[in-house]
């Protein structure tokens, strides 16, 4: 699924950062759309490097047993996630 | 050591049940892991797992491991022109059961238990002596074995998941004296602040470290730290978790990351009797950390390999005087420096190793040379194995010739194809052995293969 909402765009070019770093790969073309697992192949490995990446970068603490595979979808639902956990 | 079988499969056989001939009834319950792990405390979990669609198929790898007087549960029946393909190279197919429905997020043992049809055919089974071999033994085969009178090839599941513990595996492998990656062992929130406060001067050393779950699936269940910020922050979360849950326990290992030359996996069978039967050692080919094939026979030193048999006879008799038989694979490596750490984990369950036995014997001359590997696709509809037959055409394995690809699970291609008519691509996955005379000879039918099944096949 799709976000239609607009994320705050520090959240989301925080997410492309920490996604480069867990993945090792510089990331272009990402948009709010983009899928996590299907277009970015990220596993379930590497979603708590991601959230840890994102701990560092947005000063923040992030509950992981908050995390639902929906949040997971795309970088727009991730992002709807670490806006509200702010 | 077991006196010698005609076959791995008759080995198991007579291990397991006491008869070389005793019928099994094969379930490929894949990721038992997170059975297991269950009722443990492992890193924060995170999310659901995307491919789960397509591990609960690898449930077909089983129909080439069974023989002729064999039984197979799968979630749903195999495309009839792969099992023709197969009848056609000589392979001696099982009899193959379905489940009565299929949830793809659901496992094979799951979908079995949902099925009045299926369990009253095992009862039958079980009425003719039948066993039941799962992939790994979890209370839901357990559950199997209860509602269908079906005996049970492997132990009761507290010993089997002790077994498969990898505190259990770095404890045996410090009793018996085998040499392993500096760790620490973890089974409450301040051992693991205490390990991780000492596993951080490893890191600012300049060493990298992983923390695994004790019970996570191979290559999965892992974060590798080369920051000991990181390490801080795993330790936080940890413990907030604890706090909020009142539960302090955990179910963990931190290790230092070893200078790897090559990944290796070996395989022994413990019989009831305590006899340890070394099957063999192959070199595992992974990608950052996750398993992606087998490279057959393993290029390793003859001491090297005389190292593995010694640890493989010394771990069978412990997990034999621990209560285990079953066949156990042992996930090891070689270093940089010619080193052999033989014990990274140990897996009292089948390994992707195990499935390929049946087609080594049967296709492998004393000559060939094998890998066993997966083609990732991304596939925009459903794929009918005819039209891969046609597509990878003179790439697949022909016996007369002794080359080229023998597809062994064609259920995990169309996988995770979804049900509506979303148009974005998904991922399926293509696994086979690989067979040829040469080294270069090989390369290049890899090459190939990977160059046709990047062109999608045709649809349905």
């Amino acid at each position: 699924m799709t976000t239609t909402q607009t994320a705050d765009p520090q959240v989301v070019s925080a997410i492309v950062a920490a996604l480069a770093e867990v993945l090792g790969q510089d990331l272009t073309d990402v948009t709010e759309q983009t899928r996590l697992f299907d277009d970015l192949s990220l596993d379930s490995t590497s979603v708590l490097g991601l959230l840890m990446a994102l701990e560092d970068a947005l000063d923040m603490q992030v509950d992981p047993e908050g995390l639902e595979q929906s949040h997971l979808e795309t970088v727009g639902s991730l992002a709807a996630f670490i806006t509200e956990s702010r | 050591m077991s006196p010698p079988h005609p076959t791995f499969l008759t080995g198991v056989k007579a291990a397991c049940t006491g008869d070389p001939g005793t019928p099994f009834v094969l379930l490929g319950n894949f990721e038992v892991e997170d059975e297991w792990a269950r009722d443990e405390v492992g890193l924060p979990t995170v999310g659901g797992r995307a491919s789960a669609a397509i591990v609960n198929r690898m449930d077909e790898f089983t129909v080439l491991l069974a023989g002729p007087d064999d039984h197979v549960v799968l979630k749903s029946a195999p495309d009839p022109d792969y099992l023709h393909w197969l009848a056609g190279l000589g392979v001696d197919l099982p009899r193959i059961l379905v489940t009565d429905s299929h949830d793809p997020a659901a496992t094979v043992s799951v979908d079995a238990l949902r099925s009045p049809r299926l369990l009253a055919a095992l009862g039958d089974l079980a009425a003719r002596g039948a066993y039941l071999l799962p992939h790994g033994m979890s209370t839901l085969e357990e559950q199997l074995c209860a509602l269908t009178g079906l005996a049970p090839a492997l132990p009761p599941v507290p010993v089997v998941k002790a077994v498969n513990s990898k505190i259990y595996s770095r404890r045996v492998a410090a009793d018996l004296g085998l040499p392993q990656a500096t760790g620490w062992e973890c089974e409450t929130v301040e051992e693991f602040a205490a390990a991780a406060a000492q596993a951080a001067r490893s890191v600012a050393a300049g060493r990298r470290v992983g923390v695994k779950d004790a019970y996570g699936v191979s290559g999965k269940g892992i974060v590798v730290v080369d920051d000991p910020r990181r390490l801080d922050q795993l330790v936080r979360m940890v413990t907030r978790r604890a706090e909020r849950t009142g539960d302090p326990r955990v179910a963990l290992v931190i290790e230092e990351w070893a200078d790897k030359a090559l990944d290796l996996n070996y395989h022994f069978t413990v019989g009831r009797d305590g006899a340890v039967r070394f099957d063999f050692v192959k070199e595992a080919l992974t990608e950052n950390g996750v398993h992606k094939g087998h490279r057959i026979p393993a290029r390793i030193s003859a001491a090297h390999a005389g190292q593995i048999m010694a640890a493989a006879d010394r771990l069978g008799a412990r997990l034999a005087a621990d209560g285990f038989h079953g066949v156990v694979g042992v996930d090891a490596i070689t270093t940089t420096d010619g080193g052999l750490l033989p014990v990274l984990e140990i897996n009292a369950r089948n390994n992707m190793s195990t499935y390929q036995t049946t087609l080594q014997e049967r296709f492998m001359g004393a000559d060939t040379i094998a890998t066993a590997r997966q083609y990732d696709l991304t596939l925009t509809g459903p794929v009918r194995f005819a039209d891969l037959r046609d597509q990878l055409g003179e790439l697949l394995f022909d016996p007369a010739r002794g080359s080229g690809l023998l597809v062994n699970n064609f259920a995990t291609v169309n996988a995770a194809a979804p049900d509506t008519d979303d148009p974005r691509p998904y991922a399926g996955r293509l696994y086979g052995l690989l067979m040829a005379a040469s080294e270069q000879e090989l390369a290049d039918l890899d090459r190939a293969i990977v160059a046709t099944v990047k062109k999608e096949p045709a649809h349905v």
